[in-house]
C-alpha cells in the first residue's frame, strides 16, 4: 500500500531523511517511533504530499508520486486521511462542520453527510459535542475530532502523527482502541509517535527512526 | 456569505470606494458623451464658403457646383448669387444700409455654400477639400473657420483621451482595491486554506468563496453606484435644470448607468481573481 525506495529529504541545514526504504501492505497498522527531530512528520509529510523527495520513489495505492501532476495532488490526498500533530481544526467552524468538511470538500451534500459525520462522532464518542466551538473542547478532545475528520470520509490509508500527544494515558488508551476498530475495518494505518508506552504489546510492526536514519523495525 | 459578514467593515469601506469611483467615472463619461454630442453638432452649422470669379458664365458656374457636388465629403451645395447675398448683408446690418445703398456696384462675388457630411467633418478633411478646390479653374477664394475648427477638434480628441486615461487609471484603481480586500482576507485565511488543501480540496473549492466574495463586493458597488448616479441626475441635474437653462441641454443616457452593476461585477471578479493568483500544492 505505501512503498518507500531510497528516499531522502534534505532541509536548507540538515537531513531529514536519509535513504528511506520500507513497505506497509494492505490493511497493516504500523507504527513510527523515534525523538522529536527524528523525521517522522516528514515522513508522513512525504505520504500525504505535503513535501517532495530530494531523492527515491514513493508509491501509495499503487500511484507512484514522481509521475503525479499538480492537479491530481487533491484526489490523492482524498484518499488519505490525516490526524495532524496540531489538529488543524477550524475555530470558526463547530465540530460537525469541522468534520464535515472533508465531505463537503469531496462534493457531498448535507442530507448525505449528516449521518456520516455523526456517526464518526460516535465512533470518537464526541457526538454529544458536535454544536461545539474547537476551543471550547479540551486538548484530547480536539485531538478526536481530528479522528473523527480523518475518519469520516472513509479513506483506505490513514496518517496520524503524535495523535496521543496531549492526552492522558486513559484517552490515549481510548484513542488507540479507536484506530484498532478503524483498521479493523480495513484501513491501513501509518501513526508516529515517540510515545513507546503506546506501542508496547501491539503485536504491530514498529519502524524506528533516528535523525533521519530508519534504524530498523520490531514488532510493538 | 458567513465571511462577507465577519469582515463586514473591510467589505464595506471596499464597497463605498468601488462605487464612489464608479460614480466618478459614469460622471466623466457623462461629460464626455455630452461633449461629444455637442461638438458632434457642429457638422450641420459647419459650412464653407467658395466664391467664384465675376465673369464665370452659367455653363461653368453648373460645372463647379456638380464638381463639387461630388466630392464624398460633400452633403449639399447651394448657389448663391452675389445680388442675394448683398440682399442678406443689407438686411444684417440694417443700421447702415444706406453705406450699401450708396455704393455703385456689387462689390460681392457669386458664391457657393458648401455643407460636409458629419462622418467626414475634420480639420484635415475641410483643409483637403479647400486644397481641391482651389484648384479647380473659376473659384476666385475659399472662405472657412480654420483656426475655429481645429480649436474645436483639439478640445473634442483631448477631452476624449482625458476621458479614457482617466477610465483606465479608475479601473485600475477599483480592481485594485478589490484585489486588496481579497488579498488581505486570503491571508487571513492562510492558514484554512492550507487546511483546506490538507484534506484534498480542489484549487475551485478553495477559490469559489472568494470569487463569491469579489463578486458581491463588486456587484454592491455597481448598485451604489447606480443608486448615486441616479440620485445626481434626479435630484441635483432636473432641479438645477429648473434654476440654469443650461442644465436642461445635458443628455443623460439611462441605460449606459444601468451597466454599472454588471462593470462592479466585472471588476470584483478581476480584483478577487488577481488576488488569489497560482494555487500551488
Amino acid at each position: 500500500m505505501i512503498q518507500f525506495q531510497e528516499v531522502s529529504k534534505h532541509y536548507e541545514n540538515h537531513t531529514a531523511l536519509r535513504k528511506i526504504t520500507f513497505s506497509i501492505q494492505k490493511g497493516e497498522m504500523v507504527f513510527i517511533t523515534g525523538p522529536s527531530g527524528s523525521g517522522k512528520t516528514t515522513l508522513l509529510k512525504l505520504i500525504y504530499l505535503a513535501e517532495k523527495p530530494d531523492e527515491g520513489s514513493i508509491s501509495v495505492a499503487g500511484v507512484t508520486f514522481s509521475r503525479v501532476k499538480e492537479a491530481r495532488v487533491p484526489l490523492l490526498r482524498r484518499n488519505i486521511g490525516v490526524v495532524f500533530q496540531d489538529f488543524r481544526l477550524l475555530e470558526n467552524m463547530k465540530v460537525f462542520e469541522n468534520v464535515a468538511l472533508s465531505l463537503r470538500i469531496r462534493g457531498l451534500n448535507d442530507r448525505d453527510l449528516k449521518a456520516r459525520v455523526f456517526d464518526a462522532l460516535k465512533i470518537v464518542n464526541l457526538r454529544h459535542r458536535a454544536d461545539s466551538f474547537p476551543e471550547t473542547l479540551s486538548g484530547g478532545e480536539q485531538q478526536r475530532i481530528a479522528i473523527a475528520r480523518a475518519i469520516v470520509s472513509e479513506p483506505s490509508i490513514i496518517l496520524a502523527d503524535e495523535p496521543t500527544g496531549n492526552v492522558d494515558p486513559e484517552t490515549s488508551r481510548g484513542i488507540m482502541d479507536t484506530f484498532k476498530d478503524i483498521n479493523a475495518r480495513g484501513a491501513t494505518i501509518l501513526i508516529a509517535t515517540h510515545n513507546r508506552e503506546l506501542i508496547r504489546q501491539t503485536g504491530r510492526r514498529v519502524f524506528k527512526l533516528q535523525n533521519g536514519d530508519l534504524l530498523g523495525e520490531e514488532i510493538g | 456569505m458567513q465571511s462577507i459578514l465577519r469582515e463586514k467593515w473591510i467589505n464595506l469601506v471596499s464597497v463605498l470606494t468601488i462605487a464612489a469611483g464608479l460614480l466618478l467615472t459614469t460622471v466623466i463619461v457623462l461629460s464626455v458623451y455630452n461633449i461629444d454630442l455637442a461638438t458632434g453638432k457642429l457638422p450641420e452649422k459647419f459650412s464653407m464658403m467658395v466664391y467664384l470669379r465675376d465673369d464665370l458664365s452659367q455653363e461653368r458656374r453648373t460645372d463647379i457646383l456638380d464638381d463639387i457636388k461630388d466630392d464624398g465629403a460633400v452633403k449639399s451645395v447651394t448657389y448663391i448669387p452675389k445680388d442675394e447675398a448683398l440682399d442678406e448683408l443689407k438686411s444684417t446690418f440694417k443700421d447702415i444700409a444706406y453705406v450699401i445703398d450708396g455704393l455703385e456696384e456689387n462689390p460681392l462675388s457669386d458664391s457657393l455654400e458648401v455643407k460636409l457630411k458629419s462622418e467626414a467633418f475634420g480639420p484635415e478633411t475641410v483643409k483637403e477639400l479647400s486644397a481641391k478646390l482651389k484648384k479647380i479653374q473659376g473659384i476666385e477664394e475659399i472662405e472657412y473657420g480654420e483656426k475655429f475648427l481645429s480649436s474645436i477638434h483639439s478640445l473634442k480628441v483631448g477631452i476624449r483621451n482625458i476621458g479614457f486615461l482617466f477610465i483606465v487609471i479608475m479601473s485600475v484603481g477599483m480592481i485594485f482595491v478589490c484585489y486588496s480586500t481579497v488579498k488581505i482576507l486570503f491571508y487571513r485565511k492562510n492558514r484554512e486554506i492550507e487546511t483546506y488543501k490538507l484534506l484534498g480540496a480542489t484549487k475551485g473549492f478553495i477559490r469559489a468563496p472568494f470569487m463569491i466574495e469579489g463578486a458581491v463586493v463588486g456587484l454592491s458597488s455597481g448598485l451604489l453606484g447606480l443608486a448615486g448616479i441616479l440620485l445626481l441626475y434626479y435630484l441635483i441635474i432636473i432641479k438645477l435644470s429648473f434654476a440654469i437653462p443650461l442644465f436642461k441641454t445635458i443628455v443623460f443616457p439611462i441605460h449606459m448607468s444601468l451597466f454599472l452593476p454588471v462593470i462592479g461585477l466585472l471588476i470584483g471578479l478581476t480584483g478577487a481573481f488577481l488576488a488569489i493568483g497560482r494555487i500551488k500544492y
